[in-house]
C-alpha cells in the first residue's frame, strides 16, 4: 500500500513538474513574441494594402492637357484618390462634427477653414450629412518638381441634408465648380486652397413622355428551386428557358426579375452574375418576353455616405442591359415604402430621388418606376417616375374603385400593378385559410377587373416554393407557409386551378 | 434619464426658437440686400423684409462647408450677419432661407482682398543642368491676409539673377497660381530667384546650375620609377573633365580606371573628381609588365588608352639548401640598385613528387630573404622537385633529395 502511494505521489510530482515547465516555457515564449510584435518591417512601413470601397462618386477626367509637366496615369490616380478621400473625410467630419483625419488631407492653413466650420456647427448643434455624386476634374497645372497640382473640378453634384437639433432643416442638391490647389506632403496630396467659383442649379433628367398605354400582361418570376437566389450556383438556363416557354404559352408577354444588391457584389458588380442576368434577358428575348428589372433587392441602407456605392452598382447593371431588346423598364426598388418606418421616410425618399436620376442619366430610353407596396403610396415621387406601379394584395372588391381614382389623379402616366396574388395555403398554421379553388376564383375575378378597365398587370408568382429565405417574410411559420403557395403551378410541377386564369378570365 | 433630459431640452428649444421647427405662411419676405459682390474681410449682412415676424434660419454654403445661422431683428427686418468664417473666405456663397413657403435662395460672391500678405512660393527642382535645355519652375500663389488666393490675372514679377544678368519677367495668375520656367545658361553657378506682387516681396530662393554631362578626357600616369618592385604606387589622373560648354564637372563625378595586362587580366581602380580631376592609385606589379589603361565615366565619357611598361628588378634568385635539404633560403633578393628588395615581395615554393603537386609554401620576403622549412611530417624522406617562384622568375630543382 505504501509503495502504491509513493508511486502516485511520484507521478504527481513529475506531472506537476512537467506542467510548471510547460507554463514557464509558454510564458517566456508569449513574452518573447509580444516583444517581437511591431518589429515586422512591413508593418512599420504601412505597406500592406487595406483598401475597401467606401466612397465612389462618378469621376470623369477631361483628357490631360495641362500646363507644366505632363502627368502620368499613376500620379493622376494618386491625386484622384487623395482628392476624393479629402472629400470623404470632409463629409465624415461635418456629419460627426469631429476633426479626425482632416490633417491628412488638408494642409495646415487649409484645415483651419474646416475646423472653424466644425466648431461653429458643433456649438450650434448643426449637422450636415453630405455626399458628392459626380466630379468632372480637369488638371490645369502640374509643377515641374511634381509637388503641386491645380485642378478645376467642374459641376460637382453634392447632396446635403442639414439637421439642427436633430431636426431636418433642409435637403438640397447643389452643383458647384471648384478650383483646387493640391500639394504633395508626406506622400499625401493635400488640399491647400479650395475656391468655389461657380454655382448652378441642379437639373434632374426629364421624365419620359413617350411611355403611353403599356399593355403589360406579365408575371413575377423566380425558378421553382431557387427563389430569391436565381443567379447563384444552381443557375440553369434550361430550367429558365422552359419556364419562359410556359409563361409565353400561357399568353403572358412580360416578366419581372429581381437583382439582389449584395448578391451581385455591391458596389463592384460581379461579372459572372451580370453575365447570368444578361443570359436570362437573352432567353426572354428568344421567347418574346419583355423584362422589368428590379434593382436593389434585399438592400435597406439609405445612408447618404453610401449613396456613391449604390450608384456605382446601379450604373454597372443599368449600362450592361440598357441596350438589350428584351428590357421593358427599371424598377428602382421593390416596396421601398415599407422601409419608411424603420429607416426614416426622408432617408428613403432622398435615396430614391437620387437613384431615379442616376438610372435615367445612365439609360435615358427605358421607363423608370418604383414598385410601391400599396396603391396609397403611388402619390410619392410620382412626378419623377415615368411609370406608376404598385402591388395589390388587398381585397379585390375595392381595386376597381381605387384604380379609377388613381387613374383620375394621374391621367398622363401609365399605371400598372406589378404584383398581386393569393396564396392557396391552408394547414396547421392557417386552418381557415385559402384553397386552390379560392385562389382560382380570386384570379378569375382579378382578370375580369383587368380586362374591364384595361389594367396592365403582373402576378405573383409562377411557382409554389419549398424554401423561403427569412429575409423575405421573416421566420414566422404562418407567414412562410403562406408565402410558399402563391404559385400557379405547385411544387410538383402540376398546374393549379388558378393557372387557367393566369392571363384571362 | 438622459433620454428624458434630451426630450426636455428639445421641447424647450422648440418653445424658444419656433422658427426652426415650424413653417408658417409668409408672403412678404424679400431680400433687401442688393449687393452681390463683397470683399473678403468686410462684414456681410443679408437683410430681408419680414412682415410676420417669423425668424427663419439661413443656410449658407461656401468653398469649404455649410452652416446655419439665425437672424437679428432690426426695424422689422431680418438681418443675417455672416460669421467671419464665411465673410473671410473668397468664392461663391450660396444661401437658402429655411422653412419658407416658397423657396427663397440666392448666391453672392466674395472676392479676395487685393493686397498680398504672403507670396507662397514653390521652386523646383533645386538643381538643374547647364546648357539651356533644363529649367526650374517658379510657382507663386499670391495670397491675401485672410489666406485667399488672389483673383485671376494678378500680375507677379518673377526676378532672377545669374552671374552678371538680372532679369524681371511679368507673369499673371491663372487658376490661382502664376508660374515661370527659368532656364539655365551655358555656365554653371547659382541662380537667385525672388518674386514680387502688388508691392510685396518674397524671400530669396536659389537654384544650382550644375555642369552638363562630361565630355571625353585624357589620362596620365605618375610614378616614382618604372621598376616592377611590387612596392611603389602609380597614380593615375584625368585631365580636367569638362562638359561641352567648358564647365568643370561637379565634384564627385565617379571615374573608373581599367588596367589590362599582357595576359588580358583586368585590374580596376577608381576615383572621384575634385575640381574636375579624378585620381586613382595602383601598386606596381612585382614583375615585368605592360599595362594598358583606360578611364571611363559610365555611360557618359571615356579617355583614350595609355600604356605603361614596368621593368624587371630581380634578374636572378639565389637559393641555398641546408639541414638535409629541408631548409630553403631564398635570397638575397636585390632590387635595381642592388639594395635589398623592400619587405613584402611574395616568394612561393612549389613541391612536386613524381610530377604530382604536393604543396605550395608561400611567404613574403623580409629584409631581402625568405626562408622555408620542409617539415618531416609533411615531406617524408625522398626525392622532390622543388620550384622557387618570385618576381616572375621560376627556378626549378629537378631532383632534390631530402632526408
Amino acid at each position: 500500500m505504501v509503495g502504491l502511494n509513493k508511486n502516485i505521489l511520484r507521478s504527481l510530482l513529475i506531472l506537476s513538474y512537467i506542467i510548471i515547465i510547460t507554463l514557464v516555457v509558454y510564458g517566456i515564449s508569449a513574452i518573447y513574441s509580444y516583444l517581437n510584435t511591431g518589429a515586422d518591417r512591413s508593418k512599420m512601413l504601412h505597406t500592406e494594402i487595406k483598401k475597401i470601397d467606401q466612397y465612389l462618386p462618378k469621376v470623369q477626367w477631361t483628357p490631360l492637357n495641362n500646363e507644366g509637366r505632363p502627368m502620368d496615369i499613376q500620379t493622376r490616380l494618386d491625386v484622384e484618390n487623395d482628392y476624393l478621400d479629402a472629400w470623404y473625410i470632409k463629409h465624415l467630419a461635418y456629419k460627426t462634427n469631429s476633426k479626425q483625419g482632416i490633417d491628412d488631407y488638408y494642409t495646415e492653413h487649409a484645415r483651419e477653414n474646416l475646423f472653424d466650420i466644425i466648431d461653429l456647427n458643433a456649438s450650434e448643434n448643426t449637422i450636415v450629412e453630405s455626399t458628392t455624386l459626380k466630379h468632372h476634374p480637369t488638371l490645369e497645372f502640374f509643377s515641374e518638381d511634381g509637388q503641386l497640382a491645380v485642378i478645376t473640378d467642374n459641376n460637382v453634384v453634392e447632396f446635403k441634408r442639414v439637421y439642427k437639433d436633430n431636426i431636418i432643416l433642409l435637403e438640397t442638391t447643389e452643383v458647384a465648380s471648384y478650383k483646387v490647389i493640391l500639394l504633395l506632403e508626406d506622400g499625401f496630396w493635400r488640399i491647400r486652397h479650395m475656391v468655389k467659383f461657380k454655382v448652378e442649379t441642379y437639373k434632374s433628367p426629364p421624365v419620359l413622355t413617350s411611355v403611353k398605354n403599356l399593355s403589360i400582361k406579365g408575371i413575377n418570376y423566380y425558378p421553382q428551386a431557387t427563389p430569391w437566389n436565381m443567379f447563384g450556383d444552381d443557375f440553369d438556363t434550361d430550367i429558365i428557358s422552359n419556364d419562359f416557354k410556359i409563361i409565353r404559352e400561357a399568353g403572358l408577354h412580360h416578366i419581372r426579375l429581381f437583382v439582389p444588391y449584395e448578391g451581385f457584389g455591391s458596389a463592384n458588380v460581379n461579372k459572372d452574375k451580370l453575365k447570368k442576368l444578361r443570359q436570362v434577358l437573352d432567353l426572354a428575348s428568344i421567347h418574346d418576353l419583355k423584362v422589368m428589372v428590379t434593382l436593389f433587392d434585399f438592400y435597406g441602407d439609405y445612408t447618404v455616405l453610401n449613396w456613391t456605392l449604390n450608384q456605382r452598382h446601379a450604373e454597372m447593371v443599368v449600362s450592361a442591359l440598357k441596350d438589350h431588346d428584351a428590357l421593358l423598364a427599371w424598377d428602382i426598388k421593390n416596396e421601398p415604402d415599407l422601409d419608411f418606418k424603420s429607416r426614416g421616410a426622408h432617408n428613403v425618399m432622398a435615396w430614391l430621388k437620387s437613384m431615379i436620376d442616376l438610372v435615367k442619366t445612365t439609360d435615358p430610353k427605358h421607363p423608370v418606376t418604383i414598385g410601391w407596396s400599396n396603391i396609397q403610396s403611388t402619390s410619392i415621387l410620382k412626378d419623377k417616375l415615368d411609370l406608376i406601379t404598385f402591388h395589390y394584395y388587398d381585397d379585390h372588391e375595392v381595386l376597381e374603385k381605387d384604380y379609377l381614382l388613381l387613374k383620375d389623379k394621374t391621367p398622363n402616366k401609365p399605371i400598372a400593378i406589378t404584383e398581386y396574388g393569393m396564396s392557396s395555403y391552408s394547414g396547421t398554421w392557417n386552418l381557415f385559410g385559402s384553397s386552390e379553388k379560392k385562389q382560382a376564383e380570386y384570379h378569375k375575378k382579378m382578370q375580369s377587373i383587368f380586362s374591364k378597365n384595361d389594367i396592365p398587370y403582373m402576378s405573383w408568382t409562377l411557382y409554389d416554393f419549398t424554401e423561403i429565405p427569412k429575409e423575405v417574410v421573416g421566420r414566422l411559420p404562418w407567414r412562410k407557409n403562406t408565402q410558399k403557395h402563391f404559385g400557379f403551378i405547385d411544387k410538383d410541377g402540376v398546374k393549379k386551378a388558378s393557372f387557367s386564369y393566369i392571363s384571362k378570365e | 434619464m438622459i433620454q428624458k433630459f434630451t426630450y426636455l431640452y428639445a421641447f424647450g428649444y422648440m418653445l424658444l426658437f419656433p422658427w426652426i421647427v415650424t413653417s408658417q405662411s409668409e408672403d412678404s419676405i424679400q431680400l433687401l440686400t442688393k449687393e452681390l459682390q463683397f470683399e473678403a474681410g468686410n462684414a456681410i449682412v443679408l437683410e430681408f423684409s419680414n412682415s410676420n415676424k417669423d425668424l427663419h434660419g439661413l443656410y449658407i454654403s461656401n468653398s469649404y462647408g455649410s452652416i446655419v445661422i439665425i437672424p437679428i431683428v432690426e426695424d422689422g427686418m431680418l438681418q443675417y450677419h455672416m460669421p467671419e468664417l464665411i465673410s473671410n473666405k473668397s468664392g461663391q456663397v450660396t444661401w437658402k432661407l429655411l422653412n419658407t413657403d416658397q423657396p427663397i435662395s440666392g448666391a453672392f460672391n466674395i472676392y479676395p482682398k487685393q493686397d498680398v500678405a504672403t507670396l507662397e512660393t514653390y521652386l523646383g527642382p533645386p538643381s538643374i543642368e547647364a546648357g539651356g535645355a533644363d529649367y526650374t519652375m517658379l510657382v507663386v500663389v499670391p495670397t491675401d491676409s485672410l489666406d485667399n488666393p488672389l483673383k485671376e490675372g494678378t500680375s507677379v514679377l518673377a526676378k532672377h539673377q545669374f552671374l552678371s544678368s538680372e532679369k524681371t519677367d511679368t507673369i499673371t495668375t491663372q487658376n490661382l497660381i502664376a508660374y515661370k520656367n527659368i532656364y539655365s545658361g551655358t555656365e554653371t553657378g547659382r541662380i537667385l530667384i525672388a518674386s514680387e506682387s502688388l508691392g510685396s516681396h518674397s524671400k530669396e530662393y536659389d537654384v544650382n546650375v550644375m555642369a552638363a554631362i562630361p565630355t571625353d578626357f585624357s589620362i596620365s600616369a605618375d610614378r616614382h620609377h618604372a621598376y616592377a618592385d611590387g612596392n611603389q604606387i602609380t597614380t593615375f589622373s584625368t585631365s580636367i573633365i569638362k562638359d561641352r560648354y567648358d564647365n568643370v564637372v561637379s565634384d564627385g563625378t565617379f571615374v573608373e580606371f581599367f588596367i589590362t595586362n599582357k595576359q588580358g587580366n583586368i585590374l580596376k581602380t577608381s576615383g572621384t573628381t575634385i575640381k574636375g580631376i579624378a585620381t586613382a592609385k595602383m601598386i606596381h606589379p612585382d614583375h615585368e609588365a605592360q599595362w594598358q589603361i583606360k578611364a571611363i565615366i559610365a555611360g557618359m565619357a571615356e579617355s583614350p588608352m595609355i600604356s605603361l611598361a614596368y621593368k624587371q628588378v630581380i634578374s636572378n634568385i639565389d637559393v641555398s639548401f641546408s639541414e638535409n635539404n629541408r631548409f630553403i633560403s631564398v635570397g638575397p633578393l636585390q632590387s635595381f640598385m642592388k639594395q635589398m628588395i623592400p619587405d613584402g615581395l611574395q616568394v612561393n615554393v612549389l613541391v612536386r613528387k613524381n610530377g604530382n603537386h604536393i604543396k605550395t609554401l608561400s611567404k613574403s620576403a623580409y629584409e631581402g630573404y625568405a626562408t622555408f622549412e620542409l617539415k618531416t611530417d609533411i615531406f617524408p624522406q625522398g626525392t622532390y622537385e622543388i620550384s622557387i617562384i618570385a618576381a616572375g622568375i621560376n627556378k626549378t630543382f629537378k631532383e632534390r633529395k631530402v632526408w
